[in-house]
């Protein structure tokens, strides 16, 4: 009996902790990958291109020109950062090699995403301005070309092109797919244009708002600015994508409350389970001790006592197996967590809804087997 | 003290026949008697114990205990008269198993009139003479041992009716012979003391003698008490 309440007191302490982990790892990886709130990212293509875009898989129809305009002529967006990346691209220090994603991007870009340096410098307009062969190394990076960490100042080869690194990025962990976003290199992007790619477009662009407030007009704007820019027909599709953060950590927001519920539900089942086998091992009580009945009601309990005495124990075992429920489910949750490398989430919800329910759930499935403790008759309990 | 009229009790079978296990019974039994209640199995004897002792209500037919008429009371005011007034005495001892025999002892207290005293339910197994056997559990005792328990059990609330249903049915004769002589001397308290039994010997120590006979009262009669001292 204590068992059944057991395993659905653990399940559910195990299900409502690592499913708020869950929503909180998700909620965390997504702002990772889209960085600050009030920015809208412009893409080339219409949105069909499948996974990382790069300068190999994108049209080329993106154009610093499309950059400069938005930033100067709509004065809702605050600024632009710029990117053009690639991949496959090997980059050599001494004998070490490694080919992470190179992203050309303008001076803006760290600060737009919300990394930070973990030591060196920024790249600066200067070195936009003078097209200069600096990087910056992605966490993932710095120890692949330097496993003694000195990589300030010292000349690493990007496709054959010398880079003098300026600094480190501080980690930042994993995207939504799980995967690092860590492994990369920064370089000015109009030394990726002009010295390494020879490429005029760009991968992407991210518009820094005014008032987030009021980024569908600001949506609106940019894209009839880039649709004119690009003489695009009433008729004819855009030839760029745009994507709000908001709307994206909406719908991620979305996701998590159906992952939620869809965990109550399952933990739900789990409880109702734990339920019957309270009620039929209280059952098989009832049956084994008619003779205690019996025996009681002879030397003077009425039917009350005795419904009374079984309820009481159901929500007494019911509530010890909770308790070891309880602390089953936070050793699962943990392990859990450890096993799918989630932060270990301690959901006080959780821990409530499941003592309560270990009472609720002893006194709700004791009644039947309780009422018929109470209608046992003593004469055939006895077999006198 | 027992005023019984008409008595009558129809049991159903399981397809639903009726059987009539006592038919329009009419005795009395006053305070302080020692009374057997004899007859072959089948007889009525048991439900008619059972009444008496109110765990089980007649179909038709009044009994009154102490003026009272118990006929119409409901469980909850059977229970009440069964905890004051009523000790049952069982052939099967119904000792509680894993619990000791203080603890037996002490059950009826929970729904009697009093609080549960340790104290008295120790001195209650001392008057049985197991006041050293009070933190045994059941198993570890004689049969004659569980049967002086379930005396003591019997009388913690002190109740003026003890009901005895074989009491020496599972006994040999000289535990037997001592569970009778606890019998009699509460009879000698001036407690009235009804025995079913089917055995002439535990039959002999009592005054009189009813014997059913097909769910009837074949006969009443008074006996000459046989054992003495």
């Amino acid at each position: 009996m204590m068992a059944g309440v057991m395993i659905g007191i653990c399940s559910l302490t195990i299900l409502d902790s690592v499913g708020e982990s869950t929503k909180r790892e998700t909620m965390k990886r997504f702002k990772n990958m889209l960085g600050t709130f009030d920015t809208v990212i412009i893409r080339p293509g219409s949105g069909k291109t499948r996974g990382m875009v790069s300068l190999t898989n994108v049209p080329p129809t993106l154009k610093f020109e499309d950059a400069a305009a938005i930033a100067a002529e709509l004065p809702e967006v605050k600024q632009v950062a710029l990117l053009q990346n690639a991949f496959d691209i090997d980059v050599k220090y001494k004998d070490k090699n490694v080919s992470p994603a190179i992203f050309g991007v303008s001076a803006n870009w760290l600060d737009l995403r919300g990394d930070e340096l973990a030591e060196g410098n920024i790249i600066s307009e200067e070195d936009i301005g003078s097209l200069a062969r600096v990087a910056i190394l992605g966490s993932d990076v710095l120890p692949l070309l330097f496993p003694e960490g000195d990589a300030l100042g010292k000349t690493i080869r990007i496709g054959d092109v010398p880079f003098q690194v300026k600094g480190v990025l501080a980690q930042r962990g994993a995207g939504p797919g799980g995967g690092s976003l860590d492994n990369l290199i920064l370089i000015p992007v109009t030394t990726a244009s002009k010295r390494l790619f020879n490429r005029d477009f760009l991968t992407m662009v991210i518009a820094q708002l005014r008032d987030p407030e009021k980024s569908e007009a600001a949506v609106s704007k940019i894209t009839a600015l880039l649709r004119q820019r690009h003489h695009i027909a009433v008729s004819a599709l855009d030839d760029f994508t745009m994507t709000s953060p908001q709307a994206v950590m909406a719908q991620v927001r979305e996701m998590g409350s159906a992952l939620s519920t869809i965990l109550k539900g399952i933990a739900t089942i789990a409880m109702l389970i734990g339920g019957a086998v309270i009620m039929s091992l209280m059952l098989i009580s009832v049956s084994e001790r008619r003779k205690e009945i019996g025996l009681r009601r002879s030397v003077g309990a009425n039917r009350q006592d005795i419904l009374l005495q079984f309820i009481l124990e159901a929500a007494l075992v019911s509530s010890i197996g909770g308790l070891v429920g309880i602390a089953l489910g936070l050793g699962g949750t943990n392990l859990v967590a450890r096993l799918e490398h989630l932060p270990p989430v301690l959901s006080l919800q959780a821990l409530e809804s499941a003592a309560g329910l270990s009472v609720g759930l002893g006194l709700l499935f004791g009644i039947y087997p309780a009422w018929k403790a109470a209608h046992v008759d003593p004469v055939k309990a006895l077999g006198t | 003290m027992i005023e019984v009229t008409n008595l009558g009790k129809t049991y159903r079978r399981g397809d639903g026949t009726p059987v009539a296990a006592l038919k329009a019974v009419s005795f009395q039994i006053d305070k302080g008697e020692f009374v057997t209640i004899r007859g072959p199995s089948g007889s009525g004897k048991s439900s008619m114990l059972n009444i008496v002792g109110c765990l089980d209500r007649p179909t038709s037919g009044t009994y009154r205990l102490n003026g009272e008429e118990l006929s119409g009371y409901s469980d909850k005011q059977l229970s009440h008269v069964r905890a004051r007034k009523i000790g049952f005495v069982f052939q099967s001892f119904h000792l509680m198993p894993r619990t000791t025999a203080l603890e037996n002892v002490e059950i009826p207290m929970v729904y009697g009139p009093g609080r549960v005293d340790r104290k008295r339910a120790l001195a209650g197994l001392e008057r049985v003479g197991l006041g050293g056997r009070a933190h045994h559990y059941g198993t570890e005792l004689s049969g004659g041992e569980q049967q002086r328990v379930a005396i003591a059990r019997a009388l913690i609330n002190d109740p003026p009716l003890i009901l005895a249903d074989e009491p020496t049915g599972n006994l040999d004769s000289a535990a037997g012979a001592e569970v009778m002589a606890i019998l009699r001397q509460l009879h000698r308290e001036g407690r009235t003391v009804v025995l079913v039994t089917h055995d002439d010997a535990v039959a002999a120590y009592a005054e009189r003698e009813i014997l059913f006979r097909d769910g009837v009262l074949a006969s009443d009669r008074k006996i000459a008490v046989l054992l003495g001292e």
